[in-house]
């Protein structure tokens, strides 16, 4: 606001000329969004029309975490794609902890403040990693590979990897409104099975089962 | 897999059984052992030991017959009334053969083994109930049953950590076999889907085949003509679905064992040569 006020002081009518059009600007595009928004929803949505999700819905137990890592202000608050930690997603059958140097790429600077950034920065300063806990964990016998899942989902589909978290949510739930990963998904044969059965992946055992 | 499903994989396989073979396959794997070059080294059932988390099950228990070798070297004494240096031994790895239309399959009571779209003969160590039913119908005695838990005898730690993490450590009163190293086929063609291609002939292949120092092993898709393993098999006229190979020229030393049996290995071993006394 002060530097507004320095500025129409300064620039008179050229200042208030262009406060002026700040406004038609910012209704205009108030007005471009609101008429754009139902399209991007649907859009977003049809995005995924053409596979079936899987059904079925599972009661996980809270798996105490080291560090109660919020899932939900990462990606939901600022919008960080899943695969920027959990980069071997696309790479690699599992996706992947990130390293601790990883985080502390952002929380050198971000949030040092913060007591769980303050833990974090503990372990790193000690050369060693919160011991996380795996929460999708599949049987020792169950062959999955997220690579193949993701490129047949998200690259072979051309879908937006901005939006690769509903992808993900497929089997993962909405972790943008978790704080730390919780099971929401039964990950059993049926679930796998039933999935593979709506969208034409292989029915073969030895596929899976190793 | 639904019952449906099942249910019509099942009967495809019956109905291929009749008709000499299930027929759509996507690969169909298959080997060439040239005995004449194989030494009896062991090194292939090493190799398989290795890679595949097979038990040692110690000198009692293999004197019973319950060692669990997915691939032995059988011995034979071409003479054997003669004494030690003079017998004439041979050798004969022997692995699962992978039957086209295998005996071990429709016995089984829970379709625990099937056929795959890859022509093997599929083990799930999930569904099997341990009927023993599939090895007492094998013409080879290629199926091992675990009698026993051997994970702690077998691995006490730290050995447990040189177990392949691509395959099952198998549990007490579950049946085992020769996979031709599913793992590995599985990891070959996952790696070719993701770069969009198709397999390629030599990219990947068994642990017997690799670790075999003379070569005698080869191993790939019996389908992909220009395969080495199709060459071989074309080069000594062996086809499939017979009951008998023509052995009218004595050059063409192919043969699969027990063939007679219209079981339809997918092995074929290549006759020893031998001076003529």
């Amino acid at each position: 606001m002060a530097v507004n006020k320095q500025n129409k002081k300064s620039f008179g009518r050229i200042g208030a000329l262009k406060h002026n059009w700040n406004i038609k600007l910012a209704l205009l595009s108030i007005l471009v969004a609101l008429a754009v928004y139902p399209f991007v929803v649907i859009s977003s949505d049809a995005s995924i029309d053409d596979v079936i999700p899987p059904v079925g819905t599972h009661v996980g137990e809270d798996v105490p975490q080291p560090i109660e890592f919020p899932h939900d202000i990462h990606v939901k608050v600022n919008k960080i794609n899943c695969m920027y930690c959990h980069t071997y997603a696309r790479r690699s059958k599992v996706a992947g902890i990130p390293p601790t140097s990883k985080c502390m790429g952002c929380h050198k600077v971000i949030a040092t403040d913060k007591p769980r950034i303050k833990e974090l920065t503990e372990y790193w300063e000690n050369k060693s990693s919160p011991p996380w806990k795996k929460v999708h964990d599949v049987p020792d016998f169950v062959h999955f590979t997220h690579e193949r899942h993701i490129k047949r989902f998200v690259t072979d589909r051309d879908f937006p990897v901005e939006n690769v978290k509903e992808i993900c949510a497929f089997c993962h739930g909405e972790v943008e409104n978790m704080t730390v990963a919780h099971k929401v998904k039964p990950l059993n044969m049926g679930f796998c099975v039933r999935c593979h059965e709506d969208n034409g992946g292989p029915a073969d055992c030895w596929t899976c089962h190793k | 897999m639904s019952l449906d499903n099942l249910l019509s994989n099942w009967s495809q396989y019956r109905k291929g059984h009749e008709e000499g073979g299930f027929h759509d396959y996507e690969h169909r794997w298959g080997m060439a052992i040239d005995l004449d070059i194989c030494t009896g080294c062991n090194a292939c059932s090493t190799a398989c030991y290795a890679e595949n988390n097979l038990a040692v099950v110690g000198p009692e228990r293999f004197e019973k017959g319950q060692a669990m070798h997915w691939l032995r070297v059988e011995r034979y004494w071409d003479q054997s009334e003669l004494d030690h240096p003079e017998q004439g031994a041979s050798f004969l790895p022997m692995m699962c053969q992978q039957c086209n239309a295998a005996t071990c399959e429709p016995v089984c009571p829970v379709a625990a083994t099937y056929h795959t779209p890859d022509g093997l003969n599929a083990q799930i160590y999930n569904r099997c109930i341990g009927s023993r039913y599939c090895s007492n119908n094998c013409p080879f005695r290629v199926r091992y049953f675990n009698f026993y838990s051997y994970y702690e005898s077998s691995w006490p730690e730290p050995l447990n950590m040189q177990l392949n993490p691509d395959i099952t450590v198998r549990d007490k009163g579950v049946m085992e076999k020769c996979t031709y190293c599913v793992q590995r086929i599985r990891s070959a063609k996952n790696k070719a889907k993701m770069e969009d291609r198709k397999l390629e002939d030599g990219e990947f292949t068994t642990a017997c085949a690799q670790a075999c120092p003379t070569n005698a092993i080869v191993f790939g898709d019996w389908q992909d003509e220009n395969s080495q393993v199709a060459k071989l098999w074309k080069k000594h006229e062996v086809t499939r679905a017979v009951t008998k190979q023509n052995k009218d020229n004595p050059e063409k030393r192919g043969y699969r064992i027990f063939e007679e049996l219209n079981i339809d290995p997918s092995v074929m071993y290549l006759e020893r040569v031998r001076e003529k006394v």
